[in-house]
């Protein structure tokens, strides 16, 4: 039976094997990341794509919500204020409508009227960072203003009904503001500056005409209970933001553990794994050094 | 005629037969560590015996020659396992400088820059960012940075697999031309073995001609048949003809449409030698097959990102309130005419980040509903029927199944060639121990010889002393 005489060079082939195998390993665990390139796990490569895909979503999307929520929270703020402002008009004008002041008093509640329109009109006027917060999209310009060239006053809203809404990761929309003028025109009825703007007409000189006051009175009431509704849709965006917040921060921490799991090394495998193609490479080194001494010809017997 | 001189013209012959044969057996153990040849083996032949009165008497030994030991098949087939492990080998090197462009994101924080994945993804994070504050200049001039990395990356690709694709055809070049002076000492050889030994496999023609033929083997896919006369003819996988007795057929190169393509006698035979085999056809297999797959999918997936988002941001309304129209278009991209190399020239063009139009169109600049849509291209299948990160997520998976799968037939591929010429080996290459014993045998026989020489010199001393009171000695 015949032998191949070079035998030994396959050995040598081996080891050089083993010494590309201590290679891999020793940088796998020196990098950390297991899957160093796309052929090592074709799979694993595409699906840690999708993978980060997703956690840099979430990501950004914590980044973002924190940048809203600040702006949310002035837009709540200045409603809030907005509502104890109105509280206190209402008190005054049903004092006014009692009867029992006299001209000089109601030309008074007349001018405070002002006073707190000014006010309802600098906290409509609101900006947040540069940005008008109630004047829908064209958030550059203040949206309300007052002209007392007409009797009443008459204050004009120059911004537009547009809705600015935050998709979440999850495909949620979250509603970003309330235009200006659904807050504080409402439907007719129910504006805030209007019955502002009658109320202080009708108290201006001193006389009332009480059923006229009265049902003012009654619309500025309905338009306060219409701010109330507002600033509720300005707290259920907050409520969905932080919830949306919240679930997004879980999945992203879901997720980098799926990820790293897939994509980082195993270090006791490949401490194990090092070890054995060293003690494989000892081994061979010994082997060969042994089957190369000159003694193991024939020709050395001769 | 039993003659005492006969015997010594025997017996002197033995004595060269033996000479020769330990010339054969030191050739052996001189060469015992040269590159492709084989153990010979001497041969010894009865010579013609004489018949004299119906008695026959022998005339002794004589050594004709020595054979080469070597199994033509085996060869062969080592050869064609030669072929297809260079082919796979040659590609492998190719895949791997390929997907070296894209290896995949760890994830860490310190991750490698320039994952194309991470970049689409960060693009549309950016528009997404943009919807929570239209306005704010810093999140606009985050979209055009994001766009700017992306087409910088993709770009990178394309013009890496480009001038890959450039060394690939230069590493072509070089193989045909190592072909060519083969085929020709080829064509020489079998000329000169023809005159020199018609019949037998034999000598150091043959061992020259079976180390070319294995070295071709290696390079380009060929088929070889073994002709009248101890000649070889040999064609390409797809037949061509390459040599044929004295004659060799030339590779000719020449450059269509920017690479090199291959003709033998003038038949264009580029995608036959793809597939035939050889280094030649691992090389060509990565260049015009891999790597044209892998500069389509880039291409393809940058003409919809730009297309799409260029479609879109022209529909809305910008941050100094102009709305898009096709005369004047608000495109965030350079807009590619075609996908073929729409990878390789992507680029952001659009300088001021007020153009981009977050809000909708006619709305005015606080709007978003824009810039939400641009961030939704990110779920729609914009490629192919896909979304923009599905489809590089298939794309690397498929790229590394492709070289996974050439890793696992190169590594098989190897361990058959190892096998085959282990085999080969143990038939054909010198193994000392034999020559040891061949030469200590020789050598008794030579002994013996001359002891038979010296006893036919006393018998002929007696002959001689018949009769005669002196000695002769």
């Amino acid at each position: 039976m015949r032998v191949d005489p070079s035998y030994v060079t396959n050995l040598v082939g081996a080891l050089d094997q083993t010494q590309v195998n201590e290679q891999q390993l020793s940088s796998e665990l020196s990098s950390g990341v297991s899957v160093s390139s796309l052929s090592q796990n074709p799979v694993a490569s595409g699906e840690n794509v999708l993978l980060l895909n997703h956690i840099q979503q979430d990501d950004s999307f914590t980044q973002t919500s924190s940048l809203v929520s600040g702006k949310l929270q002035v837009a709540d703020t200045a409603l809030s204020q907005v509502v104890t402002q109105l509280n206190t008009a209402i008190s005054l004008a049903t004092r006014a409508n009692n009867g029992t002041m006299n001209a000089s008093n109601i030309q008074s509640i007349s001018k405070q009227l002002a006073g707190i329109l000014a006010e309802v009109t600098t906290l409509a006027n609101t900006s947040y960072q540069g940005q008008y917060i109630f004047a829908g999209s064209q958030s550059s310009a203040a949206p309300f203003s007052t002209s007392t060239s007409t009797t009443p006053a008459t204050t004009t809203y120059s911004g537009d009904s547009s809705v600015n809404y935050l998709e979440t990761p999850n495909g949620q929309s979250i509603q970003l503001n309330v235009p200006g003028d659904q807050i504080f025109q409402g439907s007719g009825t129910s504006s805030v500056f209007g019955a502002l703007n009658n109320l202080i007409a009708d108290y201006a000189s001193g006389t009332v005409d009480t059923a006229k006051a009265v049902s003012d009175t009654a619309a500025l009431n309905t338009s306060l209970n219409y701010v109330s509704q507002q600033r509720v849709t300005i707290d259920n965006s907050l409520t969905q933001l932080t919830a949306a917040s919240e679930a997004v921060s879980s999945d992203q921490t879901q997720l980098t553990t799926v990820q790293s799991n897939l994509m980082q090394a195993d270090y006791a495998t490949v401490s194990t794994q090092l070890s054995l193609a060293e003690t494989q490479q000892t081994a061979l080194i010994s082997v060969i050094a042994q089957l190369n001494s000159t003694s193991n010809t024939l020709f050395s017997k001769l | 005629m039993g003659t005492i001189s006969s015997a010594f013209s025997i017996i002197s012959g033995a004595l060269d037969a033996d000479q020769a044969a330990l010339n054969v057996v030191s050739n052996n153990v001189a060469n015992a560590n040269t590159t492709g040849y084989s153990e010979e083996v001497p041969t010894f032949e009865q010579s013609q015996t004489i018949n004299v009165n119906g008695k026959t008497y022998g005339t002794g030994v004589s050594e004709t020659g020595a054979t080469s030991l070597r199994d033509r098949v085996l060869e062969q087939r080592l050869d064609q396992q030669q072929q297809s492990a260079s082919a796979s080998g040659a590609r492998l090197t190719a895949l791997n400088n390929i997907q070296a462009l894209f290896t995949p994101d760890s994830g860490a924080s310190s991750s490698t820059a320039g994952d194309i994945g991470s970049d689409i993804t960060k693009f549309f994070s950016s528009l997404s960012s943009l919807e929570a504050e239209p306005t704010d200049s810093s999140l606009r001039l985050n979209v055009l940075s994001t766009a700017k990395t992306l087409s910088g990356d993709i770009s990178n690709a394309a013009a890496s697999l480009h001038s890959q694709q450039a060394g690939l055809d230069q590493d072509t070049t070089g193989v045909v031309s190592q072909i060519n002076s083969l085929t020709t000492s080829i064509a020489q050889l079998n000329q000169q073995i023809q005159a020199a030994s018609p019949s037998d496999a034999s000598g150091t023609l043959e061992d020259q001609r079976q180390q070319d033929l294995s070295d071709l083997s290696k390079l380009i896919g060929i088929n070889q048949v073994t002709t009248a006369n101890n000649g070889v003819q040999i064609t390409t996988t797809s037949g061509q003809l390459l040599v044929a007795g004295g004659v060799s057929n030339q590779v000719e190169g020449g450059i269509v449409n920017g690479v090199t393509d291959y003709s033998v006698n003038g038949t264009d035979v580029t995608s036959e030698l793809a597939s035939g085999g050889g280094e030649l056809g691992g090389y060509l297999t990565a260049r015009d097959q891999d790597i044209p797959s892998a500069l389509s999918s880039l291409d393809q997936l940058a003409y919809s990102i730009s297309t799409s988002v260029n479609a879109q941001n022209n529909q809305g309304t910008d941050g100094d309130g102009v709305t898009g129209s096709t005369a004047n278009p608000l495109y965030i991209f350079s807009e590619p005419a075609t996908v073929a190399g729409s990878a390789a020239s992507m680029s952001v063009t659009m300088i001021n980040s007020s153009q981009i139009a977050a809000a909708g169109a006619g709305k005015g600049t606080g709007d978003n509903s824009n810039a939400v849509v641009m961030a939704n291209l990110a779920k729609q299948s914009i490629v192919n029927g896909q979304t923009a990160t599905n489809y590089y997520s298939s794309f690397v998976s498929s790229l590394g199944s492709t070289v996974s799968g050439v890793e696992t037939e190169n590594t098989a591929l190897n361990a058959s060639v190892t096998q085959l010429q282990s085999q080969s080996n143990a038939l054909s290459k010198v193994n000392l121990n034999d020559e040891a014993s061949a030469l200590t045998t020789l050598e008794r026989s030579y002994q013996a010889a001359s002891q038979v020489f010296s006893i036919l010199n006393t018998i002929i001393q007696s002959a001689l002393n018949l009769g005669e009171s002196t000695a002769v000695s």
